[in-house]
């Protein structure tokens, strides 16, 4: 501490950049706002009034030049996979995403039948958070975005590999 | 129960035996009403043998009466003057089984002969049948005539081709291009052949029941073990 130590006013914190960075982006991750299926009605009730995502941060954005959280709501189809692929790519860094449901997470009833249906995003971009259920509840999806701001929390953006 | 209500109550129940049901809705008490209901169930349900015998005796009746008047027989009959040669085996029931090389002239007869006048195509979809057969149905319906028909044209897997029916009921254009996408028929003469649900680029028809799932689609891998679900 020997440097900084008494060399400031008692007004001023001294914390890494990267913490910094880290903070703002946890407090402020503005999702995609498409759906493929019914979970989308469950993420449109998340950010309506009663659960209210926006006390928390999270707004839906329509462009996905201006998002920085996927949410990946519903059954992807093998036709919807190539979009929906497309969509991350058009994201700026850093992005993230989250897998909403049993269907993004891995083909849920289309498992054993659904010849069209994308078993799991994951097949196509990467996912850092899956949230459980056949929809899961707003909150589940809350849950799911809180774990996804502690997650972007405890990352180190500055030293953080690309590609 | 007095004695009065008892006899008031055989009074009606024999009525409404005869077919009279307005003595039993005339009562003015409600309680009494509803004790001659009960009642005429109970009378109506000691004499089933009656019941089932008059009933058998009508519809043996009516059948000899449909089977030269259903629809199925006056379209088959008013086809035959204009066609030959379109039936596909034996008709037995309630739909008409053709071949397909005459369909588009049979359709448009169909459509546009008064007494048939079959203007609303309702549903076109498609069978597998297995054996190597494909089957495209059609259900019609006349606004006119407020009669509807199906008929089922069967069309070998190998060789798969049906006229197409677009031009005459528009409707028909996604019908056929559905029963396209999951089955590979293929109907000649549609201005708009295409895939309508699947992607351009999918390889095989998924509702045949040869289908097999593809490997991998776009460079995207589909998982095949799929165990443990059941």
């Amino acid at each position: 501490m020997g440097l900084l130590e008494n060399r400031f006013d008692d007004n001023i914190v001294v914390e890494k950049l990267d913490k910094l960075l880290s903070w703002a982006r946890s407090t402020s991750p503005w999702f995609f706002q498409f759906g493929t299926a019914c979970c989308a009605i469950e993420m449109m009730a998340a950010a309506a009034s009663r659960h209210d995502l926006m006390r928390i941060g999270i707004i839906p954005r329509s462009s996905p030049r201006q998002a920085d959280v996927m949410i990946v709501a519903g059954t992807v189809t093998m036709k919807m996979a190539l979009r929906v692929k497309k969509l991350y790519e058009q994201m700026a860094d850093p992005k993230y995403v989250v897998a909403m449901g049993s269907c993004a997470t891995s083909g849920g009833p289309y498992w054993q039948h659904g010849y069209h249906v994308l078993k799991g995003v994951d097949l196509v971009i990467p996912v850092d958070v899956y949230v459980p259920g056949c929809p899961p509840r707003p909150e589940a999806l809350i849950e799911g975005l809180l774990k996804l701001q502690e997650q972007i929390l405890e990352g180190r953006p500055l030293t953080r590999k690309m590609g | 129960m007095s004695e009065d209500i008892q006899v008031l109550i055989d009074d009606v129940v024999a009525k409404a035996l005869a077919g009279d049901m307005d003595p039993i809705n005339n009562i003015e008490d409600r309680v009494t009403r509803s004790k001659a209901k009960a009642a005429l169930v109970k009378a109506k349900r000691s004499q089933p043998e009656t019941e089932i015998k008059s009933k058998d005796s009508e519809v043996s009746e009516h059948s000899d009466v449909k089977a030269k008047d259903t629809i199925e027989h006056i379209v088959i009959a008013s086809l035959t003057k204009n066609f030959s040669n379109f039936l596909d085996g034996e008709q037995n029931g309630e739909w008409i089984q053709m071949k397909p090389e005459n369909w588009f002239d049979i359709a448009k007869h169909l459509k546009e002969n008064e007494d048939l006048y079959f203007d609303s195509l309702q549903c076109n979809t498609g069978f597998d049948l297995e054996g190597g057969m494909l089957e495209s149905r059609y259900n019609l319906h006349s606004m006119k005539h407020l009669h509807a028909i199906e008929i089922r044209i069967k069309v070998s897997i190998e060789n798969p081709n049906i006229p197409s029916v677009e031009s005459l009921w528009r409707v028909a254009d996604w019908f056929e291009r559905e029963t396209y996408d999951m089955f590979g028929i293929n109907f000649t003469g549609h201005r708009d052949l295409r895939r309508i649900l699947l992607p351009e680029d999918w390889e095989g028809w998924p509702l045949r029941k040869n289908y097999e799932e593809q490997e991998t689609y776009h460079g995207i891998v589909v998982p095949k073990v799929k165990e443990g679900w059941e």
